[in-house]
């Protein structure tokens, strides 16, 4: 298996959906095992391409770029060729490796959590298909493969959110996701066109070379850019597009963990790290990206801070985590945010399942009806507290060294760094309050305390796998680990694009986001255990404030509105226009006035022989007139 | 093997069949049936037959010729006067193909027709003898005697088959809509009938058979004041903003099978028409007129979605819909360039058999529910699983999802728009988002969400139905995943347009 | 005995033939009753006549077209005559006049 056999990958799971979609229902237990046999395989497939990946970096150090190979889609002559390809190189590598194993967990995860769900074949077919254009959108050396993979990720999550067809919130929640990112596939399509437009191809690696030839012109690339940002920022749920997000917890838990770890959030993470090399070539592009990764970090902590679904409170930690990544991006080290993402995945996969476990156990999801936990669930306390932790950056958890990645690299930019500063504590808090809540304190729901037990293997053996990869993958930032696994110059050598990059260590920095953090998670105990009538009242205090962070700064109000009083109201204006005006005015109208022509006319048949006769002789004479003077 | 009697054969079929049908007595409305049926299946074979073995990359750019002689040498007709003049080239061959796909899914869905079934596909098949004459005729005159005989049947069909509808603020009935309908493109097809007259005493050669009038070089000016005529003449019957209010309407008032056709091959023969006699006869004038063309095709695509995003009733959403798509046509053409004008045609492929497909849909749920108000639904997904997922698919082409047939032509058409005016081609993309938003909005509200308890009762397809969808659906992927045997065939021909750069 | 035409010039016929056919087109204007109207038609067919004829004689003398056409012309006025007067009839029967002004049914 070479690194040029890699879109094998895609289509194993491709083949798997084919055929549970087809003759699902008809095959033994539905055909999970085919789904999870598919990714299985592409796990296992998945390491001998980095063999072959580590053997070719070996050999050709910095010089290697990476090994595409594509076939003919279609084509008209002379004009346009598109080809579907693949391309393999470290950031590949990197998304392959998280892609493929937490899509592994999750399946299996779901063997148990889906277990008797009416539509449980369609759910492995759908998610089958979901990680196969993951697997095509990591791989694709192009960007008509990249967008055809990025729309079908798009198309799963609708999908999977609205799993349970018979909830009006799981139909509304879908279709937002869908519509959200679609608005921004419409900057990336046009961005996409642009770039061809100016190049002549879709090729990523040749663009990239083109524009950094100073072969487009300065103006399309700031748009392309721009328009390219928006549409990762739509599929990454960045501000102002971010609201889908936190409502597509109306899908399968397992799913929720599939979409914020490994598929469609990082895409759009993906796609700009990609493409960074021409957001570094316009001015401003970099700036855009570090201000909107920033803006979505601080809200979403501020928002995290007062959830109170489990699931909502996790969903604003990884709006929190992909701004930290944009944040990164935004500053030029598209390594830190690899490196979170690569931690993240396993993290917030192991959050959502260990909620997922907790949900599946008590049938809640609101943390006031859960608490006390620790005894009933005690595997899937800790493992969740690993994951919470880790996401509050609790010191060597990988969490931790990823973020502290990010914040060395931020060190040259001050005003982003107090700000990242800034929300450390807050993560901490919430991440605190939220595993307080579910575990520990009395339990408040004593009946569904009563029935909680852990889940079967299905579910605890996922859970352990990812608390383990969250203990130690942290470790790969040093260059020693990286070496031993096979990578010669570490791990940061394969992930950066740019060239060798060794990992910082910052003692400051560490320090005092170890200090940050602790302040963070020390508040968080003490509003909610040591003393926990406390926050109830600086709730009370500063109502408003709760209020605007309960109700996500009212920018859902806001789009509603904008939704049901302009385009709606104006899409109705056009329609009555086009019923009344068009039609009725213009083409009635018409008939009206050949109608009413003829009304007029009609007067002229008198019925009386004289006034015909009377005609045909000035007809006669007049014909006469004009054939004379013509003479 | 190639022959033009496969051509041949697909207009004097249904023409054979409608003539058959008349000695069939009406009482047997189970033969008319199986007659049909059998029929529509006989003209899918034949159709498919000509499309696969079409030929690549031969000196002849027309196939399956066949030229028969009806009026030579007499008065002002010279040799080759007016004769009987088929063949197809790589823009015909997917036509023809498309109809025969639509004509078999529209006989098996009008499986379901009881009321004088056996007049009903009398005219269905006169209809059809019609598209498939426009597709293949190589003849003005043929051309455009098939061109009327596709039109007409409509108004009888529409008529009589047809439902009125009542709704908040304004009522249609089906008499209204068909005379409409019959009305506005009967009007539009006089200026093709003036366009065509024009054309042939500009030539000054005698004849109509049309290759010969393509090697003629028309005047410029001339081009310029006859291309318009063309261009609005067929432009009206591919829903040409503002004369696009028939189509709507018609859809609405139309049986299903009939909306089927008329969405899925009729609006073509428009298209068609704009490249056949306009862009094909007078490349000059048509460079000329297509910025405006280009306008009221973006125009066609932005404002026939808003409209359909306002709409409460669900085939005046999928007819608005369908005029929006029929704008890609337009900018496609509008393009003038070859990925543009490939893309325009791989539209209407992927239009015809989209668009039949959701049509086919609403009438799985008008036959049993007998109201159309999208809000009255909920929850369908749980009765009627695969009546969801063909209706999900065929709306999920139709915004353009990859993988599916609207994403290859979408795509070819905004890659051409782009070429030359990037500005409308970002409002052609705006566009299929705009789609986006009324095709989900109304799949979660109508499919997903609670059950209403008052559909309890609904059924999943028929058979016939779902043989009928499953045949469109097939192409629907069949195009989006592998375009390469449309693409093929359709852009060796658009490369030899002249104009077409 | 000389010939007509190098007695008379032509535009004597021509000009009696004119007055006749004057004559007739006032009064299919001006009269209201059929059978006047019909008279005047008859004039304005004989003074076509006069003028086929005396074209004929001056200027083919040799051919019978015009004097052919001639004959023609009195051949259809007499059964134009005939069926004239029949609708004439029938309509004086059945609404008991002949005025053209109240026979007006064909009408909007």
């Amino acid at each position: 298996m070479n690194m040029s056999d890699a879109w094998v990958l895609p289509l194993l799971p491709a083949a798997a959906f084919v055929v549970l979609a087809l003759f699902g229902p008809y095959l033994p237990r539905k055909g999970d095992w085919l789904a999870i046999l598919a990714i299985g395989a592409v796990f296992v497939l998945t390491f001998p391409i980095i063999a072959d990946f580590t053997a070719a970096l070996a050999l050709e150090g910095e010089a290697f770029a990476g090994v595409a190979n594509s076939i003919q889609w279609m084509e008209v002559p002379g004009h346009l060729e598109l080809n579907f390809g693949v391309h393999v190189d470290g950031i590949t590598i990197v998304m392959l490796v998280v892609v493929s194993f937490v899509a592994l967990m999750v399946q299996v995860y779901s063997l148990g959590y889906m277990k008797g769900d009416a539509r449980y074949g369609w759910y492995y077919a759908v998610i089958s298909l979901f990680v196969a254009s993951m697997l095509a959108l990591v791989l694709a050396d192009n960007f008509l493969l990249l967008y055809f993979s990025w729309e079908l990720v798009g198309l799963c999550s609708y999908l999977l959110i609205g799993h349970y067809s018979h909830l009006r919130s799981a139909a509304e929640a879908s279709k937002k996701a869908f519509i959200t990112t679609r608005l921004g596939d419409v900057g990336l399509l046009i961005a996409i066109i642009l770039l061809w437009r100016e190049t002549g191809t879709l090729n990523i690696q040749d663009i990239i070379a083109a524009a950094q030839a100073g072969e487009v012109g300065r103006e399309i690339l700031t748009a392309s850019v721009v328009l390219l940002f928006l549409g990762a920022m739509g599929k990454s749920a960045q501000f102002p597009f971010h609201v889908w997000l936190p409502d597509a917890m109306e899908g399968p838990t397992p799913v929720s963990a599939l979409i914020h770890a490994a598929t469609m959030v990082v895409a759009g993470v993906y796609l700009v790290a990609r493409m960074l090399p021409l957001f570094e070539l316009v001015a401003g592009g970099m700036e855009m990206v570090l201000a909107i990764g920033l803006m979505t970090t601080f809200l979403s902590a501020t928002m995290g801070l007062v959830m109170t679904d489990i699931k909502r409170v996790i969903a604003y930690s990884t709006l929190n985590s992909l701004g930290l990544m944009f944040v990164a991006l935004g500053v030029g080290s598209p390594a830190a945010a690899m490196l979170y993402l690569f931690t993240h995945a396993f993290f917030k996969a192991l959050l959502f399942l260990g909620a997922g476990s907790v949900i599946h156990a008590t049938e809640r999801q609101d943390v006031s009806g859960l608490g006390g936990l620790w005894s009933k669930m005690p595997l899937t306390a800790i493992t969740f507290g690993i994951g919470a932790f880790s996401m509050a950056g609790l010191p060597f958890l990988a969490g931790f060294w990823a973020k502290d990645e990010i914040l060395v690299a931020l060190l040259e930019n001050k005003i982003a760094f107090a700000f990242v500063l800034l929300t450390l504590p807050l993560t901490a808090m919430y991440m605190m309050r939220v595993f307080v809540l579910t575990f520990l304190g009395e339990p408040k729901e004593p009946e569904a305390h009563e029935h909680a037990h852990e889940g079967p293997l299905t579910i605890t053996v996922p859970l352990v796998l990812l608390a383990v990869l969250t203990l130690v993958t942290g470790f790969v930032v040093f260059d020693q680990v990286g070496r031993a696994m096979g990578f010669p110059g570490g791990i940061g050598d394969v992930i950066y694009l740019h060239g060798p990059h060794a990992f910082d260590f910052n003692v400051a920095v560490t320090l005092g986001s170890i200090a940050l953090v602790a302040t963070g998670l020390g508040a968080g105990w003490y509003a909610w255990v040591i003393r926990p009538e406390l926050p109830a009242s600086i709730m009370a205090r500063l109502q408003p404030v709760h209020a605007l962070f309960a109700n996500e700064y009212y920018l859902n109000n806001v789009y509603q509105a904008i939704i049901d009083h302009v385009i709606l109201a104006g899409a109705r204006v056009v329609a009555w226009f086009d019923r009344n005006v068009v039609n009725d005015t213009g083409i009635d109208g018409a008939a009206y006035s050949t109608g009413f022509a003829a009304y007029v006319m009609k007067f002229q048949q008198t019925g009386k022989l004289p006034n015909y006769a009377l005609a045909m002789v000035i007809g006669i004479v007049a014909l006469a007139a004009v054939a004379f003077f013509k003479a | 093997m190639q022959t033009g009697y496969i051509l041949l054969a697909t207009i004097a079929l249904p023409l054979f069949v409608a003539m058959l049908l008349v000695a069939v007595p009406s009482k047997r409305a189970d033969l008319v049936r199986y007659i049909s049926i059998a029929t529509g299946f006989a003209l899918f074979g034949l159709s498919a037959y000509a499309f696969f073995a079409y030929q690549l990359a031969t000196a002849d750019t027309y196939q399956f010729e066949l030229q028969w002689t009806w009026i030579e040498n007499v008065g002002f007709l010279g040799k080759d006067g007016i004769t009987l003049h088929l063949g197809i080239d790589g823009i015909g061959a997917p036509m023809v193909l498309l109809t025969g796909i639509v004509t078999f899914a529209a006989t098996l869905i009008s499986a379901k027709i009881d009321y004088r079934n056996k007049d009903y596909f009398i005219l269905l098949f006169l209809l059809v003898a019609g598209v498939f004459g426009v597709f293949t005729s190589l003849d003005l005159f043929f051309w455009f005697f098939f061109y009327e005989l596709a039109v007409l049947p409509m108004y009888l069909l529409i008529g009589v088959w047809g439902s009125s509808s009542t709704f908040a603020t304004f009522a249609r009935t089906k008499e209204y809509s068909a005379v409409k309908l019959t009305m506005v493109l009967v009007g539009a097809s006089v200026l093709i009938f003036v366009g065509i007259f024009a054309v042939f005493v500009e030539a000054g050669i005698g004849t109509f058979d049309l290759p010969q009038l393509y090697e003629v070089e028309y005047d410029e000016n001339f081009q310029k004041v006859v291309f318009p005529l063309f261009l609005i003449g067929c432009g009206v019957l591919a829903g040409l903003w503002p004369f696009h209010t028939w189509s709507p309407d018609g859809h609405v008032a139309a049986p299903t099978a009939v909306s089927m056709l008329h969405a899925g091959v009729l609006m073509k023969l428009g298209a068609f028409g704009i490249i056949r006699l306009g862009m094909q006869l007078m490349p000059e004038g048509a460079e000329f007129w297509m910025p405006m063309l280009m306008t009221l095709g973006v125009i066609n695509v932005v404002y026939g979605a808003i409209s359909a995003m306002a709409q409460t009733d669900f085939k005046y959403m999928v007819g608005y819909s369908s005029m929006s798509h029929m704008g890609y046509v337009l900018m496609g053409l509008a393009t003038m360039n070859a990925v543009g004008v490939n893309g325009a045609v791989l539209q209407m492929f992927s239009h015809g058999v989209m668009t039949a497909l959701m049509f086919a849909m609403i009438g799985v749920l008008y036959d049993q529910a007998h109201t159309r108000e999208i809000s009255a639904f909920g929850g369908l997904v749980k009765r009627m699983p695969h009546f969801v997922a063909f209706f999900s698919i065929a709306g999920l082409a139709s915004l353009g999802l990859p993988g599916l047939s609207g994403f290859v032509a979408e795509f070819n058409i905004f890659l051409g728009t782009f070429q030359t005016y990037p500005a409308l081609g970002a409002l052609g993309i705006l566009g299929a988002a705009i789609t986006a938003v009324y095709i989900l909005r109304m799949m979660a509200q109508a499919f997903f969400g609670e059950e209403n308890e008052k559909w309890a009762g609904l059924k999943d397809m028929s058979r016939y139905e779902y043989a009928g969808g499953a045949l469109l659906l097939a192409f629907i992927v069949l195009m989006g995943v592998f375009p390469s045997p449309f693409v093929d065939r359709i852009a060796e021909t658009v490369l030899n347009i002249p104009g077409v750069s | 005995m000389e010939a007509v035409s190098q007695q008379i010039p032509l535009e004597h016929f021509l000009v009696l033939s004119a007055i006749l056919f004057s004559i007739g087109v006032y009064g299919v204007l001006t009269r209201r009753n059929a059978v006047l109207i019909l008279m005047s038609v008859e004039l304005m067919l004989n003074a076509a006549s006069i003028n086929m004829v005396a074209f004929a004689a001056y200027a083919s003398p040799e051919a019978f077209t015009g004097i052919i056409f001639a004959i023609f012309i009195i051949t259809i006025a007499a059964a134009e005559v005939g069926l004239a007067l029949a609708i004439i009839l029938r309509i004086f029967r059945n609404r008991g006049t002949a005025n053209v002004d109240e026979v007006n049914a064909l009408k909007w």
